[in-house]
C-alpha cells in the first residue's frame, strides 16, 4: 500500500517539475531563407476590423482579385476591433497568426518590436514608398525597416451642424463663443467631447503641448500646456457650460453620435470612418448640412490625432508571395478609391488624390484639409499602451476627482516607467 | 456480494481524474510558477526578427534573427509590486464592496421571493417561471438592457430624473453610481439563483416541525427563526459560499455594463487587466494567486464556521 502512495507521490511531483521548467526556448542566432514565387494554389488567411459596409467594398475588390489571381483563394475573417489586438497576439504566439492583417498603426510598431512581423522591405521599396504620404508611411516603419502597407489614414476633425453653426469656429475662443450661443440646458449643446482620451490629445496640441517629444523621447504630458488644455476641457463644462452636465464614459461614443445627429450637440470632434454614420442622421437629410474642417485652433496652432491602419504579413507565413500579392492588390489606387468614395475612408497614396473622382469627392476634400494640418505621435512599440495610462488620469480628472495637474503627473511617472520596457 | 479489486475504484477514477489534472491543476502551477518569474508577453517567447530583401523578381531572401525567450525567477518581486501598488488596495476594497452587497442582496431578496412562493398561491407556476426570467435570459442581454437603462444621456433613469426636475446622474462614470450600477445590474442577474435553490431547501422541510410548532404556539415570526431558518442552513451555507466566490471572481457584467472602469474595478477584472492589456503575465498570475489565497482561506474559515453550528438532527 505504501508503495502506491509513494509512487502517486512521484508522479505528482514529476508533473509538478514538468510545469515548473522555466522557459529558455530558442537561441540567439541568424538563419537565411530563401523563398521564390510559384503559382501553387494557396489560400491566405486575412483578418480584418472593417465594418459591414466597408466589408461589402473589400469583398468587390477580392472579386477582382480572384480574377487577376486566380490560384489564391482569400479566407475572410472579421475580428471586433477592440478585440483585435488581443487576438492577433494570441494566435501570433502559438505560431498561428493569419497571413494578413489589419493592424491599426499603434498596433503596428508593437507587433513589430515582438516580432510577429514580416518585414517588407524587399517588396516596398524606396521608390514605391514615394507615393505614400509621410505621415501614414512614418507608422508603417520600425527600427529603419517597412513593417506594413499604409491602407487608410485618418485624423479627428471637427464635425458641425452647418444649419445651427453658421461659419465655424476657427479658435478656441471662438468655440466658446459660438457654443455659448448655441446652448440651451437640456435641449440642444454647442459643443460635446468625450471621456476618451484620444478626444483629448488634439486640445493638448493646440495648447502647444505634446504627448512625448517624437526626439528626445522625454514626457511632456504633465507639462503646462497640456494642463492647460485638460483645464480648458473641464471649463467647457463647469464654466461655459456649452457641453452637457453629466458624463457617461461608457457610452459617450454612440450617444455623441446619436445627439448629432439629432441635433442635440451642434459640434463634435470625429473621424472619416464616422461620415457615413453622421450623414445617416435626419440633420444630415441634405449632406451639405454636414460640415468639415479643422479643429478650431489655440495658442499652439491646430490639433490632430493621425490615426489609421496598416495591412500587415505574419512572420510565420508560408506564403509571403501571395499574401504580398493581396495586399498589393488592395493597395492599388483604384481599390483605395473605392473605399474613399464608398466609405470615407481617407486615401494612404498621392496617386489616390490624384485621381479625379477623388478629387471631386467633398469630404474626402475636407478632411485633406484637416489632415494636413494633423500631428504625429512618437512611432514607439509603446504608442498603443499610452492610452492605457491616460484614460483613467483623464477621466478622473473630467470627474473631479483629481486636478489636472496631479492627474497628469501620474501619467507622466506611469509612461516613464513604459518608455523603460524595451 | 460482488468482489472487486482492489484497484478497480482508481481505474474508474482515472479519467475525471486526468482530466481534472490537465485542465485545472496543471494550469493552476504553471500559474503559480509564473507568479515568481518576470514574465511578459514581451519576453515569454523567442522573439524573432524578420527582414527580408529582393534577390530577383522572383525570389526574396528571409534574414531571420532570433532572440532566445529570457525568463528568470524574480522570487516575490511581482508580489511585492501587487500589494505596493496603492490600486490594489483601492480594488480590494471594490471587490469586498462588490462581493457584499451582491451576496447579501441576493440572499435576502432570494429568501424573501422563495417564502413567497412557498405559500399556497393560485398561479404558483406562473409566478416562478415570471420570477426565473431574469436568469433564463442570456446574462449580456440583460447587463446590456441595464447599461441602456443607465445611460447618462438617453437612459430611463436619466430621462424620469429630468422630468422631475433633478440633475442628471453620471450612473455609469462616478465613483459611487458606477458601483452602484453594476451591483444593481447583478443583483437582478443573481436573485433567481438564490431563490430556486433555496425554495429547494424550504421544500424540503418537514411539514411535522410545523406543525409541532403550532401545537407550542409558536407565532410565525418564531416558527421563521426556530424551524425555518435552522432548517435551512445547510443549504443558505453552501449557495452563500458558492455565491461569494462566483460574485469575488465575476467578471462579464462588470465589464458589459461600465466597462473599462477604474471605480468598478474588481481583483479579477485588475488581473485581466495586467494579463490581456498591458501583457503582464507574472504580475497577472500574481493577483490570480492572491485572489485564490483569499478564497481558499475564506472558504475553510466559513466551511469551519458553519461546521461549528450545525443544527443537531
Amino acid at each position: 500500500m505504501k508503495s502506491k502512495y509513494l509512487l502517486f507521490l512521484c508522479v505528482c511531483v514529476s508533473v509538478l517539475l514538468l510545469a515548473c521548467k522555466p522557459r529558455s526556448e530558442g537561441t540567439d542566432d541568424t538563419a537565411d531563407v530563401t523563398l521564390q514565387r510559384t503559382n501553387q494554389p494557396v489560400t491566405i488567411s486575412f483578418w480584418h476590423t472593417f465594418n459591414a459596409d466597408e466589408t461589402v467594398t473589400l469583398e468587390q475588390a477580392l472579386k477582382d482579385f480572384k480574377q487577376a489571381y486566380p490560384h489564391i483563394t482569400v479566407a475572410l475573417q472579421q475580428v471586433p476591433f477592440s478585440d483585435a489586438l488581443n487576438k492577433y497576439k494570441t494566435v501570433a504566439q502559438a505560431g498561428q497568426a493569419p497571413d494578413v492583417f489589419r493592424s491599426e498603426i499603434a498596433w503596428t510598431t508593437e507587433l513589430a518590436s515582438l516580432g510577429y512581423l514580416m518585414s517588407l522591405d524587399a517588396f516596398l521599396d524606396e521608390e514605391a514608398q514615394q507615393d505614400y504620404l509621410p505621415a501614414a508611411l512614418r507608422y508603417a516603419k520600425y527600427k529603419g525597416h517597412v513593417w506594413g502597407v499604409p491602407q487608410v489614414t485618418d485624423c479627428l476633425a471637427l464635425f458641425y451642424n452647418k444649419d445651427k453653426v453658421g461659419a465655424p469656429p476657427k479658435t478656441l475662443d471662438e468655440l466658446v463663443t459660438i457654443g455659448k450661443q448655441l446652448t440651451s440646458p437640456g435641449v440642444q449643446y454647442g459643443f460635446f467631447y468625450r471621456g476618451d482620451p484620444y478626444w483629448f490629445t488634439p486640445f493638448v496640441w493646440a495648447f502647444g503641448g505634446e504627448l512625448i517629444d517624437s526626439e528626445s523621447l522625454q514626457v511632456e504630458i504633465a507639462e503646462p500646456p497640456a494642463v492647460q488644455a485638460l483645464q480648458f476641457l473641464k471649463d467647457l463644462r463647469e464654466t461655459h457650460q456649452i457641453v452637457p452636465q453629466s458624463v457617461d464614459f461608457a457610452n459617450d461614443y454612440d450617444n455623441m453620435m446619436i445627439g448629432f445627429k439629432n441635433g442635440e450637440y451642434a459640434m463634435i470632434l470625429n473621424g472619416p470612418w464616422s461620415t457615413a454614420d453622421a450623414l445617416s442622421g435626419p440633420e444630415f437629410k441634405n449632406p451639405d448640412n454636414l460640415g468639415i474642417t479643422r479643429i478650431p485652433a489655440g495658442p499652439g496652432g491646430y490639433g490632430s490625432p493621425t490615426g489609421g491602419h496598416n495591412y500587415v504579413i505574419s512572420a510565420d507565413t508560408q506564403k509571403l508571395f501571395a499574401a504580398w500579392e493581396l495586399v498589393n492588390f488592395l493597395s492599388r489606387p483604384e481599390y483605395q478609391a473605392q473605399f474613399a468614395l464608398k466609405n470615407n475612408l481617407l486615401p494612404t497614396r498621392q496617386s489616390t488624390y490624384a485621381l479625379p473622382e477623388v478629387k471631386a469627392n467633398r469630404i474626402i476634400q475636407d478632411f485633406k484639409y484637416v489632415l494636413d494640418a494633423a500631428n504625429t505621435r512618437p512611432v514607439i512599440p509603446q504608442s498603443g499602451a499610452l492610452f492605457i495610462d491616460l484614460k483613467p488620469a483623464y477621466q478622473a480628472a473630467l470627474l473631479g476627482e483629481k486636478n489636472p495637474q496631479a492627474a497628469l503627473d501620474e501619467v507622466k511617472k506611469a509612461w516613464q516607467n513604459l518608455l523603460e520596457t524595451d | 456480494m460482488l468482489k472487486v479489486k482492489k484497484s478497480t475504484p482508481y481505474f474508474f477514477l482515472l479519467p475525471g481524474l486526468s482530466m481534472m489534472l490537465l485542465l485545472v491543476f496543471v494550469p493552476l502551477i504553471m500559474g503559480v510558477n509564473f507568479s515568481f518569474q518576470n514574465i511578459t508577453q514581451r519576453n515569454a517567447y523567442p522573439r524573432t526578427f524578420r527582414v527580408t530583401e529582393r534577390v530577383s523578381e522572383d525570389t526574396v531572401k528571409i534574414t531571420t534573427q532570433s532572440e532566445a525567450a529570457q525568463v528568470k525567477y524574480v522570487g516575490l518581486d511581482n508580489y511585492r509590486k501587487v500589494f505596493q501598488s496603492q490600486s490594489f488596495w483601492k480594488v480590494f476594497g471594490q471587490t469586498l464592496i462588490w462581493t457584499f452587497f451582491n451576496v447579501f442582496f441576493h440572499f435576502v431578496l432570494g429568501l424573501g421571493l422563495a417564502l413567497i412562493l412557498n405559500q399556497h398561491l393560485r398561479l404558483k407556476g406562473l409566478w416562478r417561471a415570471l420570477l426565473l426570467i431574469p436568469w433564463a435570459v442570456p446574462s449580456y442581454i440583460t447587463a446590456f438592457s441595464w447599461r441602456w437603462l443607465f445611460n447618462g444621456d438617453y437612459g430611463l433613469f436619466n430621462h424620469i430624473l429630468a422630468g422631475l426636475g433633478l440633475d442628471r446622474i453620471s450612473w455609469l462614470s462616478d465613483a459611487f453610481w458606477s458601483m452602484f450600477a453594476v451591483v444593481t445590474t447583478n443583483i437582478w442577474l443573481g436573485v433567481p439563483f438564490m431563490m430556486i435553490t433555496l425554495l429547494g431547501g424550504l421544500q424540503g422541510i418537514p411539514d411535522e416541525l410545523y406543525e409541532a410548532a403550532q401545537i407550542d404556539g409558536a407565532s410565525k415570526w418564531r416558527q421563521f427563526w426556530s424551524v425555518t431558518l435552522p432548517m435551512l442552513k445547510p443549504v443558505a451555507m453552501v449557495t452563500v459560499l458558492l455565491g461569494i466566490v462566483w460574485t469575488f471572481n465575476m467578471f462579464n457584467i462588470i465589464y458589459l455594463v461600465t466597462q473599462d472602469n477604474p471605480h468598478t474595478d474588481i481583483l479579477a477584472t485588475f488581473a485581466f487587466k495586467a494579463f490581456f492589456v498591458r501583457g503582464e503575465y507574472g504580475l497577472a498570475c500574481a493577483y490570480a494567486v492572491v485572489i485564490l489565497v483569499i478564497l481558499a482561506l475564506f472558504s475553510l474559515l466559513y466551511l469551519r464556521m458553519s461546521k461549528d453550528n450545525q443544527v443537531s438532527a
